[in-house]
């Protein structure tokens, strides 16, 4: 039974792949030549980074970290709101429940690229719409988060609360938040996390920060300044994650 | 408890403190907010109902978007296989190697994906072969990572009576070290494929083939009810992907 379904999978997965090779014209031999001119490019266009472009790019460096931080901020405050209904051990009614949780799923699912497109038109070039754009998909991805954080707290107190004669609004003022709190803070910090690497390229398509200096270089084929800007972000994103780390492991 | 009140307390005023002076030198202005926001109302009234008229060359490009994630994939894992083992300190031929490699493997996956798609376009030129190429070296980066963290918690004992009956290295990997880690290999995959996915659907925005360009195209025109069918479009490519990943991830843990 078992080599059996491991034979079918393995079988679907050749199929899938030979299936894609040979519809998106993908050849091996194209794999060796572009990795070769990957390689040139990288060695003789983009290296060594230009130095001298990093002070213009510390502004859009901070832009970046400004983005992400105020999304998150603005999200979770959304997200916590609409967490208690969507989780089934707080949700009012079921009702609430599915809507919240539907809508959020929309939000998480579109990547926040897709709203940084359509916000352009309307708000025009510039941080605001990266702002937005990363507020959306992270009140999507947070409020199911949060949800799950409430969903797993122990009941006993919130028992206990309710046993007091307490109403809905005091049973989660006084059980719910106080043992959800760090899990929501903990998920509210990786958001921050994800929101940096993402900020980074919503640039690219017009939301602001680094991503957008990175892609002007690369239109004015100045390599080496684009290149100092990728190195900008890599230190971002490793910092970043370095203090959203300490911040989840302090709270745990 | 006592500790715990202090550090959170000091969070909230730094978040505070942060949010305020990055909305200040954002400089986001009311009327731009405003105005903005009427805009987007009299969009959201042109994106219904939906033009389908398209619908062929949309839902091709949506293929095109799961077939550049596999292929991404697939290329990422299998260089991920191979890496992973010189990156693990417990088969690693030497300590200085699994260092190396490992470092590499962070340097690749501190890059966005989609910077890494940017360096190709501009490397090997428009379509899909860029965007594999970024996904699988983007993979490659995180799965080197999770795939050697799977074999450095390989029980000692395993690999020691696999040794002790004479097998070399190679023989070691093969019969004690890969069957005790497949499953979470297989797992890492299936996680990471879903991550890539999300990804095809975006690639195409800065010229990598896939569904992202029909997106891009749409709203340069704007033709909005062309783009709200496809942004549905990528939320059911999305979601279902996450289902079926969802259940395959079950699955596979009871059996």
């Amino acid at each position: 039974m078992k080599s059996f379904r491991t034979i079918g999978t393995v079988g679907m997965l050749v199929l899938l792949f030979v299936w894609s090779y040979r519809s998106v014209d993908f050849r091996f031999g194209d794999l060796w030549k572009g990795l070769g001119e990957t390689r040139s490019f990288i060695w003789h266009d983009l290296l060594p980074p230009d130095v001298s472009a990093l002070p213009s790019f510390i502004e859009p460096a901070l832009q970046t970290i400004y983005m992400s931080f105020i999304a998150m901020v603005l999200a979770s405050v959304c997200a916590f709101f609409f967490s208690f209904f969507a989780a089934y051990t707080t949700s009012p009614h079921p009702l609430f429940r599915y809507v919240v949780r539907g809508a959020a799923s929309f939000f998480q699912a579109i990547p926040a690229l897709v709203w940084v497109l359509i916000l352009v038109a309307a708000y025009g070039l510039g941080p605001l719409v990266g702002t937005i754009a990363l507020f959306l998909s992270g009140t999507g991805l947070l409020t199911r988060s949060f949800a799950e954080v409430i969903e797993e707290i122990d009941e006993g107190p919130v028992e206990a609360v309710r046993a007091t004669g307490a109403n809905w609004c005091q049973v989660m003022a006084r059980a719910v938040v106080p043992q959800a709190l760090p899990g929501i803070v903990g998920w509210a910090f990786y958001k921050f996390d994800l929101n940096i690497r993402e900020a980074a390229v919503i640039g690219m398509v017009g939301g602001g920060g680094i991503g957008f200096s990175m892609q002007k270089s690369l239109q004015l084929f100045q390599y080496r300044e684009a290149s100092m800007a990728i190195v900008l972000i890599f230190v971002l994103v490793l910092l970043i994650e370095y203090v959203t780390r300490r911040v989840r492991e302090a709270l745990l | 408890m006592k500790r715990e009140t202090t550090f959170l307390r000091g969070l909230a005023i730094g978040s505070i403190v942060l949010f305020i002076v990055g909305w200040q030198s954002l400089g986001f202005q009311w009327n731009v907010i405003r105005d903005g926001t009427k805009k987007l109302g009299t969009f959201l009234t042109h994106m219904w109902p939906f033009d389908v008229s398209n619908a062929d060359v949309i839902l091709r490009a949506g293929v095109e978007s799961f077939q550049i994630a596999f292929l991404g994939t697939t290329f990422g894992v299998a260089l991920s296989f191979v890496l992973a083992f010189f990156a693990a300190s417990n088969t690693s031929p030497h300590w200085l190697i699994a260092r190396f490699v490992k470092a590499l493997a962070g340097v690749v996956r501190a890059i966005p994906a989609l910077i890494w798609v940017l360096l190709f376009i501009v490397a090997v030129g428009m379509g899909a072969f860029p965007g594999i190429l970024a996904l699988a070296f983007n993979s490659t980066g995180m799965l080197v990572k999770m795939f050697a963290q799977s074999i450095e918690e390989v029980d000692e004992g395993v690999i020691e009576s696999a040794r002790s009956t004479g097998a070399n290295r190679l023989q070691v990997i093969g019969r004690a070290v890969v069957p005790t880690v497949f499953t979470s290999l297989v797992a890492w995959s299936l996680f990471r494929f879903e991550i890539n996915f999300r990804y095809a659907t975006i690639l195409g925005m800065v010229g990598a083939g896939g569904i992202g360009w029909e997106l891009t195209s749409a709203m340069r025109m704007y033709r909005l009810d062309e783009a709200a069918f496809i942004i549905v479009v990528i939320f059911v490519m999305v979601y279902t992907v996450e289902l079926i990943g969802n259940r395959l991830k079950r699955s596979y843990m009871t059996y």
